[in-house]
């Protein structure tokens, strides 16, 4: 038995030794969602001025992607604008014996774009789900022109798309009609150039269109996305944006999580749109 | 995929504009174009960005139904050094060696693909979903694993209740269901190999999540499994088998318990001798983070109920012979005897070490027939797992067998340990 278990310790420190290299000298790597690139790109240029040697690389793709990244591997941090589901936590589990660590770095309102020449000005959210699941097409039918409402969203590997479908369609499908745009910007852009057209993303991209005033029912008060109101909870389509991690953060990550939740990070939080967490 | 067709479109049409603005601006520079002029060259740019818009939404939806397919799979390549052999049989079958009684050296060592295996699914829609599942690893042939058909409820936001139809896991314990592509030893317990051949049977199932942490399932299935000889059109017992499993997913700690009810015939001619099957099973995990290695699990399951016994069924039936082909109790035995009361269980160790490396270790035994010594069936296993990158594991692992076999001075431990060195990866 002992020379059995001789062998095994040699094939173990075999394997380690192959494992060794493929760990050491790596900057960071963030992934996921593109609400957040904006932000964690601002902190990563200032992060990389504030500790030279210090490598952080930063992709979108969508919070689904990065997430999926942060299970295969393939990245140390995941940038999610929505909770990792539990099917989620539970593949990382088996990978990693462990369920992630979530870390809320900022709040956002999720925006309701509009055209600056649209006449409507505020809709609740039963009304949101009625145009996007496409049981309301024609802008009359919300008090506005007699006119086509054209939909702009996001792609399904985004967390925005997830959490619009959870929290507004309360889990329908989004209407076939939907065009559906890689990145909130090129929302953004569609919404700014199509006078009947309507999207939704981060409250940071909210440049050349118009926010719609949100009411919870039809009894409420509409209210704008803030700083104010996305912190108090009075808007009712608010939510946080997360870093996750597959473990405890340690080593670079760790100090890089914590300038992210210092007053300095914070600040370019306001800066870039979103709203602090602290 | 599609953004890149997009940025495609979008590039082209970009081009085209500058060329016109760029020509539009040479020819403002020497000489002023008439007003009338320009204006069926923007219309002409616009109708083309229709066109071009339109062609563009085309293809979306194209992509759209085809992105409702999801294709997915494994393959696990293996060499194994064992102290037995399962090849000497095939070796030594020449006339001239058994002639010469002179029998080959037994083959200990092989490499063979223990899995490989695709899965399609194709989401119809929010509230349905199909699923086929196939092997061609052990078999010479592709095999249907999985085949089902998934019904979610409409009435709730996370669709937390699912029918699902077709050939299918059975529901029952933790190990069964936990895919083997994540599964930290190579192999699943004894206990289970033994219970639950090919861990699929045809039936159906209804999964409930009260809570987003309590889980309940009940399921009837045919009862034979995709490895019983009656599979896979027939169901000799007539009545269907049930399972109900409950489970708590704390996420730190998960629990869960499990019992199975059926009926299973004894191979005998004549009129149907059915013995009683029951199992029960209750399974613990516990997760935690240890500072510097990272996750770590411990995990424990354990089985016990009335089951057909193969070593029974081997001690009390007798075969057909030539003279008489019915296979027939042997004098005196009682029917009942075929099946006996079994207990088995398992406990593991999973440690992460860092983030590319894990450790496994795995005691597990299983007793066929607690009234019975020497029988039962006990084994150690360690692993290593080096995760090669986000689709490859390699794997190395050591199996220490310890069964009793009868000898001239009582019984020995026969020599069966494995060595198993597997290359898997995933997509």
């Amino acid at each position: 038995m002992s020379l059995r278990f001789r062998r095994f310790a040699l094939a173990a420190v075999a394997l380690a030794g192959v494992a060794a290299p493929a760990v050491a000298g790596r900057g960071i790597t963030l992934k996921g969602s593109d609400t957040m690139v904006i932000l964690v790109q601002r902190w990563a240029e200032d992060y990389m001025k504030k500790t030279p040697g210090q490598v952080l690389q930063v992709t979108g793709g969508g919070s689904g992607i990065g997430i999926a990244a942060l299970i295969n591997g393939t990245t140390d941090v995941c940038m999610a604008s929505r909770p990792m589901k539990d099917d989620e936590k539970l593949k990382l589990r088996d990978r990693y014996q462990t369920m992630g660590i979530e870390i809320p770095v900022a709040k956002d309102g999720l925006s309701i774009y509009l055209n600056q020449q649209n006449p409507v000005t505020t809709l609740t959210i039963a009304q949101l789900r009625d145009i996007y699941t496409g049981a309301v097409t024609n802008w009359k039918q919300v008090g506005g022109n007699d006119a086509p409402i054209l939909l702009y969203g996001r792609e399904n590997s985004s967390g925005t798309y997830t959490y619009f479908k959870d929290n507004v369609l309360m889990g329908r499908d989004y209407s076939s009609r939907c065009q559906t745009l890689p990145g909130t910007a090129a929302v953004v852009n569609a919404v700014s150039k199509d006078a009947n057209g309507i999207g939704y993303g981060g409250a940071a991209y909210a440049s050349g269109v118009r926010d719609c005033a949100v009411k919870k029912d039809g009894a409420s008060a509409g209210v704008l996305p803030s700083e104010k109101t996305v912190r108090d909870g009075s808007y009712p389509i608010a939510r946080n944006l997360f870093l996750y991690t597959r473990t405890r953060p340690a080593g670079d990550v760790k100090k890089f999580v914590d300038w992210v939740l210092s007053p300095e990070g914070q600040t370019l939080v306001t800066q870039v749109g979103y709203f602090p967490v602290r | 995929m599609r953004s890149a067709q997009r940025s495609a479109l979008m590039f082209t049409a970009l081009c085209f504009l500058t060329a016109r603005s760029a020509a539009s601006a040479e020819t403002d520079s020497t000489a002023a174009a008439p007003p009338a002029a320009s204006a069926p060259a923007a219309a002409d740019v616009m109708g083309r960005l229709d066109a071009l818009t339109e062609q563009m939404q085309t293809l979306q939806s194209d992509t759209d139904k085809l992105k409702r397919f999801k294709f997915s799979g494994y393959l696990q390549v293996r060499y194994e050094k064992s102290e037995a052999s399962n090849d000497s049989v095939q070796v030594a079958s020449k006339a001239s060696a058994y002639a010469l009684n002179t029998i080959t050296p037994a083959n200990q060592d092989r490499f063979y693909i223990r899995r490989g295996r695709f899965k399609l699914t194709y989401d119809s829609g929010p509230l349905s979903q199909a699923l086929l599942y196939f092997d061609g690893g052990t078999d010479r042939t592709l095999r249907l694993l999985e085949a089902t058909v998934t019904l979610l409820d409409p009435w709730t936001v996370l669709h937390a209740h699912a029918l699902t139809i077709g050939q299918m896991n059975v529901p029952f314990g933790y190990e069964i269901e936990r895919s083997s592509s994540v599964r930290e030893l190579p192999e699943r317990s004894r206990a289970e190999n033994v219970l639950f051949p090919g861990e699929r049977d045809r039936g159906v199932k209804l999964v409930d999540h009260w809570t987003p942490k309590l889980e309940t399932v009940i399921g009837v299935f045919n009862g034979g499994g995709i490895n019983h000889p009656s599979f896979p059109n027939t169901d000799p017992t007539r009545a269907k088998d049930v399972v109900g499993r409950v489970r708590w997913t704390g996420g730190t700690i998960d629990a869960g318990a499990s019992y199975y009810a059926g009926r299973e015939l004894a191979p005998l001619t004549g009129p149907d001798v059915a013995t009683d099957k029951t199992r029960f099973g209750a399974d613990g995990e516990v997760y935690y983070a240890a500072p510097r290695l990272g996750g770590g699990s411990l995990k424990g399951e354990f089985y016990s109920g009335h089951n057909q016994n193969a070593d029974s069924v081997k001690a009390l039936v007798a075969p057909g012979t030539a003279a008489n082909g019915a296979t027939l109790l042997v004098a005196g035995a009682d029917p009942a005897h075929l099946a006996t009361d079994f207990r088995g269980a398992y406990v593991m160790w999973v440690q992460n070490l860092g983030e590319p490396l894990q450790f496994a270790a795995r005691w597990d035994t299983f007793d066929p027939n607690v009234d019975l010594d020497h029988d039962q069936f006990q084994r150690v296993s360690l692993g290593l797992n080096y995760f090669y990158d986000g689709n490859t594991r390699l794997t190395v692992a050591y199996d220490a067998v310890r069964t009793d076999k009868p000898a001239a001075n009582g019984y020995t431990d026969p020599k069966d340990n494995l060595w198993t060195l597997q290359v898997q990866h995933k997509f």
